[in-house]
């Protein structure tokens, strides 16, 4: 009884573990992902609706404004192109920049025609300073004017205040002929100045003119600061002159003082 | 081959015994069985897909809307404030319109004569001299020295006094040329200006910067020909000076010339 229990038991356990490793090998041979024998996989239709709806997505939500946004741009561009900055009236800009460059050059050629008409040797000699538009030029002047002029009076021949009346209006009518060289040297330096300027303008664009625009400008500052400093030589020159003429005035009240007392004594001594 | 594959399996029948058939069954029952992995594989997909859907409407879809609204308002921005396709127009029949209204009067203006001399000599310098022709320059000295004369003759004035002259001549007639050449320029800075007008009336919102900065650079010119004038001036207003001064200079020595002499009679009687 004990032997066929324990034989059929020993089969129940072999069956079992046979059963048991076919089940572990079925397993490890089962593939990780299955499609469906039959009709299609529910994945595939599901992937399809969502498929579906992104470009439907794409369409309304990407493509849509994307094309709006593509179209505006282009009006953007064209309205650019045909209204703000047009070739032609760039070209044309550009155009008259080589037009006017004749023009300056022709100007400047006229201001350097000589004008110089002294005859006698000394004037000649200050006036060529004078009209050099040299800075180096300078010393010259002062002796040219000195020779010209003559120089302040000695002490024997006038006395200190004519003399300091004198030696001061020559320094104001040297320094007025050293201020005209400065600046016609400068208003030449200009001219060059505003042809090189006028030169880049023929071929700028109109992203670069305001650059060129705002160089210019600072030319014009500067021009105007010497302008001024000339004015203000002017005024010293004119100062002078109405200073001058104060200072004969009362040179004049005071000899006709002297002159009157003098008189009054040689008066005097006639009657006694 | 029919015949012989029942055959196989009729014995396969008898062979496997019942259990075995049970284990057999077991086996394609678990191949049958649909993997975990796979549902889990689904979830994942259905994850994804509403993921990509979310992005596409919310943060691309409502950025590309705000986009579009931007780039519109920029558009008509520029289109309709900054550069108004009317206004441009209107703003060049306002310069037309101005240079037409302006030009002719002051073309006018200009063309008038101010010469007022009326003896011959004075009437050909005053002629010359307003002519704004540098080429007649020439023809001022002879002229001038007609009407002003020419300097005195050595045996006549004193050397001081004939450099005197001459230098005074020379500034006067240095001026009077470069007041002719300054009147040329002064034509052809006009010119300049009309030409300038007319560009303006053509000109884009773009290219009137480079209009503006021809204006500027013509300026410039126009400011070192004042300049030049200028430093005539100031070469005239110096001679003035240093002749007054020079003659002081001669009286005060005549005057103390003078006064030795009378102090050298009154000590002599």
């Amino acid at each position: 009884m004990k032997l066929p229990t324990l034989s059929t038991l020993w089969k129940v356990l072999r069956n079992a573990v046979a059963a048991l490793c076919g089940l572990v090998i079925v397993i490890a041979l089962l593939p990780s992902k299955a499609r469906s024998q039959l009709g299609l996989d529910p994945c595939c239709a599901m992937m399809q609706v969502g498929l579906n709806t992104i470009s439907g997505l794409l369409r309304n939500s990407v493509a849509m404004p994307l094309g709006s946004i593509q179209q505006s741009q282009q009006q953007s561009a064209n309205f650019e192109q045909q209204v703000v900055f047009p070739m032609a009236a760039i070209n044309q800009a550009r155009s008259m920049a080589v037009q006017f460059e004749s023009q300056f050059v022709q100007m400047r050629q006229l201001f350097q025609l000589p004008v110089a008409s002294a005859t006698l040797p000394m004037p000649q000699m200050l006036e060529q300073s004078l009209l050099s538009a040299n800075p180096g030029a300078m010393p010259q002047i002062t002796s040219n004017y000195y020779s010209l002029y003559g120089t302040v009076m000695t002490p024997a021949n006038a006395p200190q205040p004519v003399r300091n009346l004198v030696d001061m209006t020559d320094a104001e009518a040297q320094a007025a002929m050293k201020k005209a060289v400065e600046i016609d040297a400068l208003a030449d330096l200009e001219l060059q100045a505003a042809e090189q300027i006028n030169q880049q303008l023929q071929t700028a664009a109109p992203g670069t003119s305001p650059i060129l625009e705002a160089e210019t400008a600072t030319w014009l500052v500067r021009a105007n600061a010497y302008t001024q400093s000339a004015m203000a030589e002017l005024v010293r020159v004119r100062s002078i002159e109405l200073a001058n003429s104060s200072g004969q005035l009362k040179f004049s009240a005071s000899h006709t003082a002297t002159l009157q007392t003098t008189g009054n004594q040689i008066l005097q001594q006639g009657v006694q | 081959m029919k015949t012989k594959t029942l055959e196989f399996l009729r014995n396969f029948q008898h062979r496997l015994s019942r259990s075995k058939r049970w284990l057999v069954v077991a086996v394609i029952t678990m191949c049958l069985i649909p993997a975990n992995t796979r549902a889990q594989g689904i979830g994942d997909l259905l994850l994804l897909l509403h993921t990509i859907t979310s992005t596409l409407q919310g943060p691309i879809g409502e950025a590309l809307s705000e986009m579009r609204k931007v780039s519109a308002a920029v558009n008509n921005f520029r289109q309709q404030i900054i550069w108004p396709l009317a206004l441009i127009n209107q703003t060049r029949a306002f310069v037309s319109a101005t240079r037409a209204r302006y030009t002719g009067l002051m073309s006018q203006i200009e063309g008038i004569k101010n010469n007022s001399a009326t003896l011959t000599l004075p009437m050909q310098l005053e002629s010359v001299f307003r002519s704004a022709q540098s080429g007649s320059m020439g023809q001022i000295p002879s002229i001038y020295s007609q009407v002003y004369q020419p300097v005195a003759l050595s045996g006549i004035a004193q050397p001081v006094q004939r450099n005197l002259m001459d230098m005074d001549d020379a500034m006067s007639m240095d001026s009077l040329k470069t007041a002719m050449v300054s009147d040329q320029t002064t034509q052809s800075m006009l010119t300049l200006a009309d030409s300038l007008e007319q560009q303006a009336m053509t000109a884009a919102p773009g290219s009137a910067s480079m209009v503006t900065a021809q204006a500027r650079v013509s300026d410039l010119e126009t400011q070192a020909q004042l300049a030049k004038m200028l430093a005539a001036q100031l070469r005239q207003e110096a001679t003035k000076l240093a002749h007054q001064n020079a003659l002081l200079k001669q009286r005060s020595v005549a005057t103390q010339s003078l006064q030795n002499q009378i102090q050298q009679v009154l000590a002599h009687p």
